[in-house]
């Protein structure tokens, strides 16, 4: 199985059409698994109401 | 009045233009001469543009001898992070992508300041495209700090602090997308807000994040701040996304009076991992405002992990997409660390990226109820540690792990740009090496008066931010 990295690079690759700058975009780009735990997380608060944006709104609401 | 006039405040200064006990050249000629004895070593600009200047501050010198009306600001002479466009005059981003780009617009903040009397006298050094907390820049070389020169300024609006510090002007304008005008600010000993997210138009500013970017100032006093905000702050019909909310009267509310506030003090993220001078330097601040009448309150804060979570991403994914055409045609031409940063922002699935930003107005929403219905303001450490510096924080140059540090610094702001909460950062002291702390105050949405009355409250009852930089003793 392909480490985090790889998928990365490979993805980017593919997607974006960009390949890693240096090593530092190497770590940087590993790091993001502590992204995905934080989703991983995070994952069943989201609910169907939240998907219409309404930070705008939220502003408003609660400048009291 | 001061001996050197580089030494007032931007208040202080418009009244002595306004008063004609000093003329728009004499606060020109003071600013310059500290720019012409310290920048060899602070590095805070990256053009200047004296013959225009000297034009600007006879021009306003003229209109105060022929009695013409004049504004809030009428003689200053300021200058602002390289990223406003001013039709004909350079705006390098902080980058060599850019080092020849001339627009041919000019920012509405700019406009209005002009508006207001003040004028632009050059370009002020910055993170490259405004990405860095720290003040590193490859291409126009790093900014130093100012209260000791091998630590960081903060970024990514570095030559703005460094310049109001080192007395080079009287405010600048930075720009905050993840803590960039309150970092310099508390690296720096100067005051900084960030305001609510809409609450400033962004035409003709060089975009970061197009959700989270923001524009405010950064000035000696909270009273600067207002002056500024007032000339700045309200709907612009270029930025469709601004806010229509009335803007109030910002001096009018500085009146030292804080009986009856509640400052909450989190006792989640904030202070994790915080070092014990800064820690001091917070409870020795917050005691003040207390003995002003505020009420301190402990409490906890909902919600911070999907804070920290979604907050991280939303400007990674954001600068990657607008940056992704010149990274794949000229990736060399970034720094080292700008690249790398970049590169894996385009590694963030769309869902996340969707996902934090669906989520950002019920968090608010959320976050708002619990925290503001138990207090008025929050009051946290800026940087939760002692300043590092340039050295240990360069990735360009470091051991791998650096970028850990880099990241750290802006540990405390970024949350408030993802909840599009108004902040502002003052000077509270200072570190074991001299250097400044910052003490961060934030509010509710569209509270700026509040947060610049606390601030100013403190100001009132402290001498931190009329103090200045050793760069001038000899």
């Amino acid at each position: 199985m392909a480490s985090l990295l790889e998928t990365i690079e490979i993805s980017v690759a593919a997607w974006s059409g960009i390949a890693p700058p240096n090593e530092p975009a190497r770590r940087m780009a590993a790091d993001l698994a502590a992204s995905i735990a934080a989703f991983e997380a995070l994952r069943g608060t989201l609910a169907f109401e939240d998907e219409p944006a309404s930070f705008e709104a939220a502003l408003l609401e609660a400048k009291g | 009045m001061a001996e050197d006039p580089a030494s007032l405040t931007l208040v202080e200064a418009a009244e002595a233009v306004a008063t004609r006990a000093l003329r728009a050249v004499d606060l020109l000629d003071a600013c310059f001469a500290r720019l012409d004895a310290a920048e060899g070593r602070v590095n805070a600009t990256i053009w200047l543009d004296r013959e225009g200047a000297r034009r600007d501050a006879e021009a306003a010198d003229a209109a105060i001898a022929a009695g013409r009306p004049i504004g809030p600001l009428h003689g200053l002479p300021l200058a602002h992070k390289d990223m406003y466009y001013q039709a004909g005059r350079p705006c390098t981003c902080g980058s060599a992508i850019r080092r020849d780009f001339v627009p041919d617009t000019t920012a509405t903040v700019i406009e209005r300041l002009s508006a207001a009397g003040a004028y632009a006298y050059g370009g002020l050094n910055m993170a490259e495209f405004a990405q860095n907390p720290t003040g590193h820049n490859a291409h126009y070389g790093d900014c130093h700090n100012p209260w000791n020169l091998p630590y960081i300024t903060g970024g990514s609006s570095s030559g703005s602090g460094a310049a109001v510090a080192a007395r080079f002007t009287y405010a600048a304008l930075g720009s905050d997308t993840g803590g960039s005008v309150r970092l310099p600010a508390a690296a720096c000993g100067v005051t900084g807000l960030k305001p609510t997210q809409t609450r400033v138009s962004r035409a003709g500013v060089m975009p970061l994040s197009f959700s989270a970017d923001n524009v405010g100032p950064l000035a000696r006093t909270a009273r600067d701040c207002a002056r500024v905000m007032q000339a700045i702050a309200g709907h612009d019909p270029r930025d469709p996304t601004s806010a229509r909310e009335p803007v109030p009267d910002y001096e009018a509310a500085l009146d030292g009076d804080l009986r009856g506030l509640r400052i909450g003090l989190p006792q989640t993220y904030f202070n994790d991992g915080a070092d014990a001078p800064v820690l001091a330097a917070i409870e020795a601040a917050v005691a003040v405002l207390a003995a002003r009448g505020a009420e301190v309150i402990h409490l906890p804060l909902p919600l911070m992990d999907a804070v920290a979570a979604y907050g991280g991403i939303i400007s990674r994914v954001e600068g990657a997409a607008i940056h992704a055409q010149w990274m794949r045609e000229r990736p060399a031409d970034y720094a080292v660390h700008l690249s790398a940063r970049l590169y894996g922002g385009n590694a963030i699935p769309g869902t996340y990226y969707v996902e934090a930003l669906s989520r950002r107005g019920p968090i608010l929403r959320e976050f708002a109820r619990a925290v503001f219905g138990a207090v008025d303001v929050l009051a946290t450490p800026t940087i939760k540690t002692c300043l590092p510096t340039l050295a240990a924080t360069d990735i360009d140059h470091g051991p791998p792990g650096t970028e850990h540090r880099f990241m750290a610094v802006s540990a405390n702001t970024r949350p408030f740009n993802y909840l599009g909460l108004p902040a502002i950062s003052l000077n509270c002291g200072f570190d074991p090496n001299g250097c400044p702390i910052g003490l961060q105050i934030a509010g509710r949405p569209f509270a700026e008066a509040r947060l610049l009355q606390v601030a100013d409250a403190y100001q009132r009852d402290t001498d931190w931010h009329s103090r200045e930089p050793p760069l001038y003793k000899h």
